[in-house]
């Protein structure tokens, strides 16, 4: 019997929906194993459509996007009650992604300098979005902005993970072969990756590391053959699971870990800093922390897709 | 009179929803179109890196 599968956005770029494309004649297979009954950006069912559904109708839904506002929450959890395996697909769902950097900041913050403050903006009466509008005399309704992001897993029960941003095209065909087989592993499994750290899969050669000073990637230039980290630029490559293929750095970029942790880490920012710290050269905690220093920007570089997934979760202010 | 939900617009990039208020007469009085979402890359590219940009707004739209 096909699978009966449904595939939504929260607050997302559209990337992940692009991945499943990016399978290209492979896309044949997956319409043969599987009746999409949701996809916004390619299909004309509405949410209504779902709400309609019974419970447990969809065997599967993949949920990319993190949770920015009350309608990623609310579609998020009737999704979930349609849904037999819910499977938070890419780096917002897994652990915030990009928009999880938002957490650095207050609600009003975002807002002000989106609506207000933004040079492109015109917006003399300073109106900024509300829950509800009445305008002559039409009530209209928009979701509430939250002041935090939230991962997929932070609102709802997920069965599954696909991480990446964007996953791999091929890891999301086969994540899609592994439910049509009925093959899933236990609950809470990362589907679609790796089960090592990126550094045990990168070709590049690695020594003893001894950094005595950190680059950021525009003072010089990175050698194709050793490790970035080695060379002095920060590559989160030793906290960041594998699966990806290694494409930032094959490219001689280093990896900004959009894979998230491996399994029983819970902040991934932490355990780049522990393995950071474990590399830099020096004696004394003065001279290790002058280097330290030289860090731009740590909290979003270390947790740069993973901030609302990380122990605090969001900048206190 | 009659209100008339969009929601979500599909086949596109985004989210949106267009509601429509009908008269009785069958005219319509108003249609709005509305974008629900918000990110903030306007705020939270601040402090970041400048080399570290490109990597980041790639994410605002994926298509």
């Amino acid at each position: 019997m096909k699978l009966k599968i449904g595939i939504y956005w929260g607050a997302a770029c559209g990337g992940c929906d692009v991945a499943i494309l990016d399978t290209h004649e492979k896309i044949l297979e997956i319409a043969e194993a599987a009746d999409i009954f949701f996809w916004p950006i390619a299909m004309d069912f509405k949410y209504d459509d779902v709400r309609a559904m019974p419970d447990g109708h969809l065997d599967a839904v993949f949920y990319s996007g993190a949770i920015r506002n009350s309608e990623n929450e609310e579609i998020a959890l009737l999704l979930r009650g349609k849904a037999k395996a819910m499977i938070a697909l890419g780096a917002c769902a897994h652990i915030g992604g990009i928009p999880g950097l938002s957490n650095m900041f207050t609600r009003e913050d975002t807002l002000r300098r989106a609506y207000i403050e933004s040079e492109s903006t015109d917006n003399p009466g300073g109106v900024l979005p509300s829950e509800r509008t009445v305008n002559d005399g039409n009530e209209l309704e928009l979701p509430r902005f939250y002041n935090t992001v939230k991962t997929l897993s932070q609102v709802v029960d997920v069965d599954y993970t696909i991480p990446g941003c964007p996953p791999a095209s091929m890891q999301i065909y086969s994540a899609i072969g592994l439910i049509a087989d009925g093959m899933l592993p236990k609950k809470g499994s990362v589907i679609g990756a790796g089960d090592r750290a990126l550094c045990d899969e990168c070709a590049r050669t690695k020594s003893e590391k001894k950094i005595t000073k950190i680059y950021r990637t525009h003072e010089k230039l990175p050698d194709f053959e050793t490790c970035l980290l080695e060379q002095g630029f920060i590559c989160l490559g030793p906290a960041t699971r594998s699966g990806c293929g290694s494409r930032c750095i094959k490219s001689g970029v280093p990896c900004r870990g959009c894979y998230g942790p491996l399994d029983g880490i819970t902040d991934q920012g932490l355990k780049m800093l522990s393995a950071l710290a474990s590399v830099i050269d020096g004696k004394e905690e003065q001279e290790i922390n002058a280097t330290l220093d030289t860090v731009a920007a740590p909290l979003t570089t270390l947790h740069r897709f993973s901030l609302a997934s990380s122990i605090p979760r969001r900048k206190k202010v | 009179m009659k209100r008339i939900a969009i929601d979500p617009i599909t086949r596109l990039e985004g989210h949106g929803k267009i509601t429509i208020f009908v008269n009785d007469d069958g005219t319509v009085e108003n249609a709005y179109l509305q974008i629900p979402e918000l990110r903030g890359f306007e705020k939270f590219v601040e402090g970041l890196p400048v080399e570290e940009i490109p990597r980041v707004v790639t994410r605002i739209c994926g298509v």
